[in-house]
């Protein structure tokens, strides 16, 4: 039996009849159309699917589509306002926070909703942080720079 | 070398703004109107006859279009022949691109199903049903070297598939010389780089064209194309290489089953089918960096000089021969590692076992070479009562000797290792640290330094093989050859193609740089394309995404290029400005003469006289302002395609690094903790300061986490333990540690700009460091440390048996 | 990668959850999701109908009750952790949450999920052990409190009935009490090889007056280890004391032998932990 799913993504609201199977990532790339949000592995290890779910930071994989009905999410698609970029975006580029892009999603959003809790973290707080987001590429270095810079930018704003 | 605008620097990224954004168009991206979804049917069985397959309860069941079984695979398709990469094999012997008669290893593609949704094709999977007969499996190195072990290929006999022997130099008259023999056996298991991204591809077959296009996460387009080429008789196939999520060699070879096999569902269904790999499949069935066993023997002199080193090698390739020898072959890349030593014989032994295949991951052999260096001259400075640092500074090849030529034909360009060992010295305070460890080893602490060195290979020469296989039917070719085509639009700004994928080495920014400063036109102004398409990139032997070969084919390709292109803009300019071409120059894509301010021509000006405007061209001018170039290494000459001496360049370029690293070891947990690392690198004219930082960063990483833990774990069944990341063991931000890197390039002289291979790089010495420093730290508990992976419980074992099996449990610290 | 088909129910109270779970067949309730979804994904659950307690309102409240503190079942691990109540006045559980996983986990992770999944490495079946904790079992014949010692009865397996689900958890409001929860975490989940939890009361001379251990991750389910407890209650806590009591800490335990660790390394850790929570207990 479909279950219905009205859910607002980045700030827009969506209404469909899903499978209850349907896993959340799968519903964001597919019915809704945004494919920033990544599948990296099966039972949630990896944090590729990270988005925010009514506020939480969250692995997308690890619910069903049917969980999030009358919530709200936030995808790395959201981030920016009106084509321009979010200094957390913008940090990591800045600071080549990234190589092929595919933990980039993820990690961005783990980025951001570490700022909101913790405007001025340790480079340990950086890493607990970001504990649940893996990186293949990186050796989180680059990862670790440009959150401190995302940090002192919007500290300054 | 002249000032240059761009490389050197740090740019924007021109591949960051789309990913940070979720706008990386990777392979599930694509969608296709009518596209059905796979799944495949892997084995359960290590090792085991399959007697029958059927699949009609899967094809009957709601929403699936399509199965295919071995059958299917075996009428339909053509067997791949053993390739390059299974040079040495004695018998031919044809692999399907799923199991036909037999399953070698769990995860091995048996059958697949085409479905509406993935969901469907999964429901369905389970419907179908295979009667296998279980053999008994062939799991342990020594077990497949028997003689009488249960044979994987009944074609080949023997699970000892391939043994092979080759010696430059003189090493009986080296050894008869020495003062000292010094023996070490070593082992490195099982890992992979494990990209993000599983594989992935969606094939769709025009059958009114009888035109194959796939989309695939592919490294090496050549291997799909001849792979679609040869198993499906297909004339013509079209191979998209959009984004792709991490490949670090994974994503070469087994690659191939996967894309026949989506294929062979869309030529059934007629429709387009999409194949996602998920993390599981990869773990079991993606590929493995090979396990190596080591006997090793140096033959020194008393001040520590290395006349003439031996080494026996056992490789574990896993359940399939297509990659028999790679890890092998490979040595020949750094044989000599940075060492001047003359006398050098090595001897492989190839079993197949009942494990997943073994592929061409980061290093490939390479970290295994120099892991056998590294150890043995800290086992030779142990013998002779020498610093490890003295050992190693006695051999190294000195920096007046460069290009150096080493007894198996590398020609090692540029180089400055005595520097590069200072320096790494210098910044992790080596005297101060030897200080700090005589007094903490007071207090009981057990804190290590490990400093080694390692030469990064770049640029494939596609005849190396040759040196161990003289007698190869079919010719590898020779050298490498890649492409690149850069077009001025007639608005002014210019559109390069590349010759090969991309997997996140940020190749368009790099590129772009390169193309900016020769043109004269801001980066910004330059755009790279990806997806890689075969119809339309400028592609050859050597188009493969890895940092390996792009510094060297493709940025030739597109300094050649673009130098050309220049050479078209400035005869067109020249004669539009009535002005000799060599008195020209250009700024910001404005070309000026001489003379007065308002002697000047723009890109799109030119551009619109070249694309339309044929009675302004110069007689005889080709119109258009677009060059291809391919690239092919100038300097090859030398030792390019081996001779009877065995001689060969294996690879073109040499970059190098000395690697330093602090520890201290926890000794009731057995636990490394990672104080230090640092990198001291030389990667020849660095084009981008930040990409070349990111690969050590991340290479170095993936060697550390190898050595203190992650790694693949089969039980005695051959089932894998190991299929999650967590059981795997992958490092996330708290297992990693803090990496420096500092630059210390040697500008190689042999390319286009001087610079030099980044991207295997610090994969290869860092497995070495971490082994070197975890010895240091348990030295005065009487610890070798001979074998990887390090995980705490190794080193506690370690630890436990050197003081003489005793586990008497004490929490207060012992000496 | 996609799990077997089955029905969603979304009920709005406890009593229609309860009363789905007696109505329907081969049910799963959903909490955080954490461990179940894995499993379902990997089509080692295949269960044909799943019940969402998401949407019961005063599910993951947490609130003093006397000596007690009453600690809903869909608490979630971050809210235990930034428990201002908890941290005053029970800091194990939330010392011992912010060890979970990672931030993700901790987002959506329940108290109540996690003891009725009875993992044997879970860290809070370790922390409600030590702290003596009851959990509450609500059914469609009523509503009933089991002590955590006859709670855990091994691999996944625990004193709930198929009819029942956990509500809520109730801890003491410690007084006085030192608590540390440490482990030896396998790298990348940050899963318990071995993870000791421990809670200690000392008299105003110095001596043990009460300790209670929880051990996770070495054998199918979590334990007190009662030798270690017995050696030290009552006693003045030496260093070398603390040793000799740590060295019983696998006395007639059925140790695991797996990946992460054989059975002598994970009986040689839980000394270790044993050892070191008792320490960083006394340093609180």
């Amino acid at each position: 039996m479909k279950q219905a799913v009205r859910v607002i993504v980045n700030g827009r609201l969506y209404e469909e009849e899903v499978e209850p199977r349907l896993l959340l990532p799968y519903f964001l790339r597919e019915n809704v159309g945004l494919t920033g949000t990544h599948v990296g592995c099966v039972i949630g290890e990896c944090g590729a699917c990270t988005i925010l779910l009514d506020g939480k930071l969250v692995k997308s994989c690890l619910l069903f589509a049917a969980q999030a009905d009358g919530k709200s999410i936030l995808t790395v698609e959201g981030l920016g306002q009106n084509g321009s970029l979010h200094p957390v975006q913008e940090a990591f580029i800045e600071h080549y926070g990234l190589q092929c892009g595919y933990c980039t999603p993820g990690m961005v959003l783990a980025a951001y909703y570490l700022l909101s809790k913790n405007p001025d973290p340790s480079e340990a707080e950086i890493r607990l942080g970001l504990a649940g987001n893996l990186c293949m590429c990186t050796g989180y270095v680059q990862i670790v720079e440009a959150v401190k810079a995302a940090a002192n930018r919007m500290r300054q704003a | 070398m002249a000032e240059t605008k761009y490389v050197g620097k740090t740019i924007r990224g021109k591949e960051a703004p789309r990913h940070v954004s979720g706008r990386g168009n990777f392979v599930d991206d694509i969608v296709l109107r009518g596209m059905l979804h796979a799944v495949i049917l892997r084995s359960p069985h290590a090792h085991a006859r399959i007697a029958k397959v059927d699949a009609e309860a899967a094809l009957n069941h709601p929403g699936v279009l399509s199965v295919v079984t071995p059958a299917d695979v075996q009428s339909m398709t053509r067997p791949f022949k053993p390739g390059r990469y299974a040079a040495g094999l004695t018998k031919p012997i044809f692999e399907y691109a799923t199991a036909v008669d037999k399953v070698r290893y769990v995860g091995e593609p048996v059958a697949a199903v085409a479905a509406r949704d993935r969901g469907s094709a999964e429901d369905a999977l389970e419907l179908i049903s295979v009667d296998y007969e279980p053999l008994p499996a062939v799991v342990d190195t020594r077990d497949a070297m028997s003689p009488t072990s249960p044979p994987l290929f009944e074609e080949l006999g023997a699970n000892l598939a391939w043994r092979g022997f080759l010696t430059y130099g003189n090493i009986e008259a080296a050894f008869a010389e020495a003062d000292q023999i010094v023996r070490e056996r070593l082992k490195i298991h099982r890992y992979s780089s494990t990209p993000l991204e599983p594989f992935a591809c969606i094939a769709s077959f025009d059958a009114s064209t009888q035109k194959l296009t796939v989309w695939v996460n592919a490294q090496v387009p050549e291997v799909i194309y001849d792979a679609l080429r040869e198993a499906l008789g297909l004339e013509d196939v079209r191979v998209i290489i959009p984004d792709i999520g991490g490949s670090f060699g994974q994503k070469i070879h087994l690659i191939r089953k996967y894309v026949v096999i989506t294929s062979l569902l869309a030529l059934k269904s007629r429709r387009p089918v999409k194949w996602i790999e998920d993390r599981s499949e990869h773990m079991m069935a993606a590929g493995h960096a090979c396990a190596q066993e080591f006997d090793v023997e140096a033959a020194v002199k008393r001040d520590g000089t290395v006349l003439g080193l031996r080494f026996k090698e056992i490789d574990d390739v896993g359940g399939s021969v297509s990659t028999l020898t790679i890890h092998f072959t490979n040595k020949l890349n750094n044989l000599t590692n940075t060492y001047k030593v003359q006398n050098i014989s090595m001897e492989g032994y190839s079993v197949v076992t009942n494990k997943c295949p073994v592929v061409p991951n980061r290093g490939i052999g390479k970290p295994g070479m120099c892991f056998i260096w590294e150890r043995i001259m800290d086992r030779i400075a142990e013998a002779l009562s020498l610093s490890p640092i003295e050992v190693r500074q006695v051999n190294l090849v000195p920096p007046d000797q460069f290009p150096y030529t080493t007894p198996n034909g590398n020609v090692y360009d540029s180089g400055d290792y005595p520097a590069l060992l200072q320096q790494a010295l210098k910044s992790i305070g080596y005297e101060k640290f030897r200080e700090e460890q005589r007094r903490e080893r007071e207090k009981g602490r057990l804190l290590g330094i490990g400093v080694v060195v390692g030469v990064e290979p770049g640029g494939r020469n596609a005849a190396r093989d040759l040196a161990i296989f003289p007698e190869m039917k079919e010719t590898p070719g020779s050298g490498g050859v890649n492409g690149a085509t850069i077009k001025l639009e007639k608005n002014g700004t210019v559109a390069l193609f590349l010759g090969s994928p991309n997997s996140g080495q940020s190749h368009e920014t790099t590129s772009a740089q390169v193309a900016a400063d020769i043109l004269g036109i801001s980066t910004e102004k330059i755009s790279t394309s990806t997806p890689f398409d075969s119809d339309l990139a400028p592609w050859g032997v050597a188009a493969a995404n890895s940092g390996n070969n792009f510094h060297l084919y493709d940025i030739g390709a597109v300094h050649g290029a673009a130098t050309r292109l220049k050479e078209k803009i400035l005869k067109l300019a020249a004669h539009v400005l009535d002005a000799a071409p060599a008195e020209l120059t250009i700024e910001n894509g404005t070309v000026h003469a001489p003379g007065s301010p308002l002697k000047k021509v723009t890109f799109a000006e030119l551009g619109k006289i070249a694309y339309g405007n044929q009675a302004l061209m110069p007689k005889g001018f080709e119109a258009g302002l677009q060059t291809t170039f391919y690239y092919t290494f100038p300097h090859a000459d030398t030792n390019l395609v081996p001779g009877s001496d065995r001689k060969v360049r294996a690879q073109f370029t040499f970059s190098a690094a000395a690697h330093a690293v602090i520890v201290e070891v926890d000794r009731h947990t057995g636990k490394v903790h990672v104080l230090r690392y640092l990198i001291v690198s030389d990667n020849g004219v660095v084009i981008n300061p930040r990409v070349v930082e990111g690969q050590a960063y991340g290479s170095a990483a993936h060697g550390i986490s190898v050595a203190l833990g992650e790694g693949f774990i089969y039980n005695s069944d051959g089932q894998l333990l190991t299929i999650t990341l967590t059981d795997y063991g992958k490092s996330s931000t708290l297992e990693t540690p803090r990496i420096e890197i500092e630059h210390h390039p040697v500008p190689s002289p042999f390319t286009a700009l001087g610079q030099k291979a980044a991207g295997e790089g610090a994969a290869i010495p860092s497995p070495a460091a971490i082994a070197s420093a975890v010895e240091d730290a348990l030295r005065p508990l009487g610890v070798k440390v001979r074998e990887l992976p390090l995980t705490p419980e190794a080193v506690w074992r370690l630890i436990k048996n050197a003081q003489g099996g005793n586990s008497k449990f004490e929490i207060r610290n012992s000496k | 990668m996609i799990p077997a088909t089955f029905e969603y129910h979304s009920p709005r109270s406890l009593r229609e959850a309860i009363d789905l779970l007696s109505a329907k067949e081969d049910v799963k309730i959903l909490a955080g999701g954490q461990s179940l979804v894995p499993l379902m994904k990997l089509r080692l659950a295949k269960p044909k109908h799943l019940i969402d307690l998401g949407r019961i309102p005063g599910l993951n409240t947490i609130k003093e009750q006397g000596e007690s503190i009453l600690i809903g079942a869909l608490t979630t691990y971050a809210e235990l952790e930034s428990s201002e109540l908890l941290r005053r006045r029970c800091p194990l559980l939330p010392q011992t949450a912010s060890t979970i996983g990672d931030v993700q986990v901790r987002s959506r992770g329940t108290i109540g999920g996690s003891l009725a999944h009875a993992d044997p490495a879970g860290d809070l079946p370790a922390a409600v052990l030590a702290l003596g904790a009851e959990i509450k079992a609500v059914g469609p014949r009523g509503e009933r409190w089991i002590r955590t010692e006859d709670f855990f009865f091994g691999l996944l397996m625990t004193a709930l009935g198929p009819d029942e689900i956990l509500t809520d958890i109730k801890v003491p409001v410690l007084e006085r009490a030192r608590t540390a929860y440490l482990k030896a975490a396998q790298r990348t989940s940050g899963f318990a090889v071995v993870g000791v939890a421990a809670c200690l009361k000392l008299d105003p001379a110095g001596g043990c007056e009460e300790i209670a251990l929880g051990i996770t991750g070495v054998t199918d389910k979590t334990y007190r280890p009662d030798d270690v407890e017995t050696r030290l209650r009552g006693k003045k806590l030496e260093t070398k004391l603390i040793e000799e009591a740590a060295s019983g800490v696998c006395r007639n335990v059925d140790v695991l032998d797996d990946i992460n660790g054989s059975k002598e390394y994970r009986t040689h850790l839980a000394r270790v932990y044993t050892f070191r929570a008792i320490e960083a207990a006394l340093r609180a």
